[in-house]
């Protein structure tokens, strides 16, 4: 009888031990007219990315809106956000979908599915928006009044992606877990009328991050790969003519540039570089003739990881993913480069967007 | 509420531990001090609960934490607050953790293929280079002389869930002759409440299907001083990967995995009336194959990762148990082993060759106090990694019968994995081992009255591993392993066993309570380690009826290394409870269970469904 009373007390003092509830979402703030949304990328695999935003005005970070607002992740490793009239597209890479959310209160609207491995999404008309892959050998196309999608093959992965005219430009960075052979080293252009293929310019290996410039010239930054390292290089199009107008080639196996961004007036590329440990912020005129030397900003045992310029102050915001498994920090400089503050993150800070 | 828990669960244990059948081969037995650090799991349970798997055995019934991606999913263990790749798995003696990722799925291992499993903590794993968690030996042993052996068992259960085991086999006076064979398979579509998605839903889980099926012939001739013993285990396993929580809808993707593994050994045992030698060889194959493919929309399939690891082990063991001056006792043994991994994520075949050297000596210092002194010598790949001792002294009280105090102290060291040394990109071959030192102290209570009894262990630990080895980030996106950390772990564990009998009637009641304190230079605790975790066991036996009732209790963990975890990415502590009630009709043994009898919704890791209430049926027939 004893050993009855006891066994039955240790079940109940069990079953209260994991009568512990979980902490109920709080009302969230929404997203001010002036701010940064952060996507956290979260740990591959584990479905921890979420959403953060910085706001101008008050200084502050919220963290975990999406989760805190629909009470569910994002999902497994966010990779970038596109803005669309007051529709915010997170693009969820690994699992494969993109959520559409209302931009100002992050409310959850619908789910668009049935991705390989998107990446970037951008509008390319009224009613139109790609969608970039991976490591299926082409692109999407998404119809954003019924949010049904193409693929479009064009023989090669897609990954950055910018628009010039009626043209869009899509780098190939990856030849990852392909079935096919891809170039890994070209600029793909696309008729966005017609969704087809123009031309594919041949870069250097790895082209990871584009940008255009006030001229409509295209900047594109190529790491160059790894395992054997082999010949990063800063490459500059002209837009018009699908011509390589400039290009900065750099050291292999020491020079890794990424994350390649510009400033408001599209006079200024900032870019990331470094080898193994160490990324340092470059900044470069678009009219220069010569690769800078010295970092313009140095990350002082940070993990630098990604980059954004504010377009109307000029202030650098960057990511610092830390050690990957703590959250990581927003870190703001002056145009000048000088440190003004940091902010908590989530895990694996990355994409960033003004709104 | 936690002090409340721990001492319900320091009352509440029941099994009665017997001591190990095999008298023909250990002609000599192990005093207190070898017995101190290590813990054999009651063969009669193991017997009956011979179907589920042995994750599900070391959670339910062990101190051992158990990591589990759910039914057909892998489920690691964490032993005394370390990781997976920390657990050294011995099977008759020689190590099974994969060449390749360094750890063992015990979801692979069913508890059928074995009759014998103990534990083994701080001094008790100074055999061998790995355990710097604990080794945990699985064993098989049958007795001669027992004529037909056949026992038929089949199980069904919710999900479609089939399992069919086998022995057979004639025991001779001086031959035994057995196989052993299961299948088991499952649909495993659970339904469950999915939280990963907007707005939540109840659904189905889907790919979550999996077969597994093993082989084991067993041959042993027993001669006058000598026993020849030939085992073959083998496995198969195909099993689907659901997705998780957030991504089911991904019906363009398909993961599964295609493992197998088939381990052969041949021993040699001969003995004389001080002492024995036993020698003995293995050859080990191991699959291990991993498919994640998706499609595009218009059905073009896109590969993404065929991931394929085969490795190729060989073991050479001998070793030597000598009496050598009254109570002292010697064992001596060399061990020699060759790993070897072919894999397309590295470049080119990697091996490895490790050489043992070891040396153990027990005995009485004085009449209560017992010692045990060993030292190893290991060389990897022809370059000496150093000498590792350990000591271990057991007091028993001449005042207190039944009741010892031991403490012991141990050096050990863990070989980076060959994944760790040479996965593409990343690996590090200048990785260095990871050196890790124990203390620890126990008290126990073993003790009969009259037809109660007693066994009882209130013991702690306190661990630090040095050149913890971690995979981190660099700027090229891609991961590396360093030895970058040092590892704190402490903890505190209680275990209980009451066994009470009296006519008809047999009452048991077991527990175990394990604190569990890791921590690295952040000050904060591992990942997917519990603070707390604990479990209980309550049978009752009435002449031809069984009943039993489990309580498995797992604190809450964390999933990344923040201080404070955000409420949407930690995973909440949970309570299951299973209960069985069987019945015994001549040669048959009839039995259902309720498992997760609350039907309580819960993830072991983040994201990843589990089942709730599920039923099961079995027949047991045994010559």
């Amino acid at each position: 009888m004893k050993r009855t009373i006891l066994f039955l007390s240790l079940i109940i003092a069990i079953t209260f031990a994991s009568c512990k509830k979980k902490e109920t979402p709080q009302p969230t703030p929404q997203p001010a007219d002036r701010g940064l949304f952060i996507l956290n990328e979260g740990t591959f695999t584990y479905a921890n990315s979420s959403l953060s935003y910085y706001d101008f005005a008050t200084n502050t970070v919220e963290n975990n809106l999406f989760f805190r607002v629909n009470n569910a992740p994002i999902g497994d490793v966010g990779q970038s956000l596109t803005l669309i009239d007051n529709d915010l597209y997170i693009v969820v890479n690994n699992s494969k979908y993109i959520y559409k959310v209302d931009a100002k209160t992050i409310q959850y609207k619908t789910k668009i599915e049935g991705f390989t491995s998107p990446r970037y999404m951008l509008q390319v008309s009224a009613d139109k928006a790609y969608v970039t892959d991976l490591v299926s050998t082409g692109f999407w196309v998404l119809n954003l009044n019924t949010l049904e999608k193409t693929f479009v093959e064009t023989g090669n992965t897609t990954e950055a992606i910018v628009k010039v005219g009626n043209e869009v430009f899509m780098s190939n960075w990856s030849n990852y877990y392909t079935t096919t052979e891809t170039s890994n080293h070209s600029i793909q252009v696309i008729d966005c009328v017609n969704d087809t293929l123009v031309e594919t310019i041949d870069v250097a290996q790895e082209p990871n991050s584009m940008v255009v410039d006030k001229y409509n010239h295209i900047w594109v930054s190529c790491s160059g790969g790894y395992m054997p390292p082999q010949d990063p290089a800063i490459i500059c199009i002209d837009a018009a003519t699908h011509q390589i107008i400039k290009r900065f080639d750099l050291a292999s196996g020491a020079d890794y540039p990424s994350y390649l961004t510009i400033d408001g007036a599209g006079e200024n590329i900032y870019f990331m570089n470094g080898g193994y440990g160490t990324l340092n912020i470059y900044k470069m005129s678009v009219d220069a003739t010569e690769i800078p030397d010295t970092p313009f900003v140095t990350s002082d045992g940070k993990v630098f990881y990604n980059l954004k310029i504010d377009p109307t102050s000029g202030d650098l915001y960057v990511t610092d993913a830390k050690n990957y498994v703590v959250n990581g920090d927003l870190v703001r400089y002056s145009a000048d480069g000088t440190l003004i503050g940091t902010y908590e993150l989530g895990l694996i800070p990355s994409y960033m967007l003004f709104n | 509420m936690l002090f409340l828990l721990a001492s319900c669960a320091v009352w509440a244990q029941d099994t009665i531990m017997l001591p190990s059948v095999e008298v023909e081969a250990d002609a000599i037995r192990p005093n207190q001090a070898e017995a101190a650090m290590e813990r054999k799991m009651d063969t009669a349970l193991l017997k009956r609960l011979n179907t589920i798997t042995m994750s599900q055995l070391l959670i339910q019934h062990s101190p051992v934490f158990i990591k589990t991606y759910g039914p057909g999913g892998v489920a690691t263990a964490s032993f005394r607050g370390t990781t997976a790749s920390h657990t050294l798995v011995l099977w008759n003696g020689f190590q099974i953790n994969a060449p390749s990722l360094g750890q063992v799925d015990f979801s692979t291992i069913p508890v059928y293929m074995t009759e014998q499993v103990a534990l083994k903590w701080g001094s008790g794993t100074s055999a061998n280079s790995g355990g710097l968690g604990g080794v945990i030996n699985i064993d098989n042993n049958q007795h001669f002389g027992e004529k037909l052996i056949l026992d038929l068992k089949q199980t069904y259960g919710s999900f479609n869930t089939f399992g069919s085991y086998i022995t057979a086999g004639y025991s001779w006076a001086s031959h035994l002759l057995r196989v052993k064979a299961y299948r088991t398979s499952s649909d495993n579509d659970f339904e469950y409440l999915n939280i990963g998605v907007i707005p939540h839903q109840v659904m189905k889980q889907k790919n979550g299907e999996y077969v597994d099926y093993g082989l084991m012939p067993e041959y042993q001739w027993r001669r006058r001083k000598s026993l020849i013993t030939i085992v073959s285990w083998n496995q198969w396993s195909d099993r689907n990967c659901p997705q998780i929580m957030p991504n089911v809808n991904n019906d363009n993707t398909r993961e599964y995995t295609d493992n197998g593994y088939s381990r052969n050994f041949v021993s040699y045992k001969t003995y004389w009336q001080t002492g024995k030698i036993e020698t003995k060889a293995a050859y080990f194959y191991e699959k291990q194959h991993y498919f994640l493919e998706s499609y595009t929309d218009i059905g073009t399939p896109v590969t993404q990762i065929n991931s394929k690891n085969d490795a190729n082990v060989v073991h050479g063991i001998a070793d030597l148990y000598q009496d050598i001056y009254r109570s002292w006792k010697l064992n001596a043994k060399i061990q020699y082993d060759y790993e070897e991994v072919v894999s397309n994520n590295y470049t080119g075949v990697k091996d490895r060759d490790i050489l043992s050297f070891y040396a153990a000596v027990t005995g009485k210092l004085l009449k209560p106090l017992d010692l045990r002194l060993t030292l190893r010598n290991d060389w990897v790949d022809w370059e000496s990694k150093g000498f590792f001792p350990t000591a271990t002294l057991s007091y028993n009280s001449l005042f207190v019968r039944g009741l010892t105090l031991n403490v012991g102290y141990s050096h050990n060291y863990r070989n980076p994995s060959l994944n760790d040394l040479y996965w593409y990109p990343g690996g590090n071959e200048n990785l260095r081992p990871e050196d890790g030192r124990t203390i620890d102290g126990n008290i126990s209570f073993n003790r009969y009255f009259g037809s109660l009894s007693v066994e009882s262990t209130i013991g702690t630990y306190y661990s630090k591993v040095k050149d913890w080895i971690q995979w981190v980030p660099t700027t090229y996106r891609y991961w590396i392993p360093e030895n970058v950390n040092t590892v704190i772990a402490y903890g505190t564990e209680v275990h209980l066993k009451l066994n009470y009998h009296i006519n008809n009637w047999n009452f048991s009641l077991t527990g175990n309570y394990v604190y569990s304190h890791t921590t690295d230079e952040s000050d904060q605790q591992l990942i997917y380690i519990p603070l707390h975790h604990a479990n209980a066991f309550a049978e009752i036996k009435w002449k031809t009826w069984n009943m039993t009732y489990t309580v498995e209790y797992t604190g809450e963990r964390k999933t990344s290394m923040n201080p404070n975890d955000f409420y949407g990415f930690s995973l909440d502590q949970y309570t299951l409870q299973h209960a069985s009630l069987g019945k015994q009709i001549k040669k048959f043994y009839a039995e259902c269970r309720v498992n997760n009898i609350f039907d309580v919704q819960y993830m072991a890791v983040l994201w990843r469904p589990m089942p709730g209430r599920s039923y099961e049926v079995s027949l047991n027939y045994k010559f």
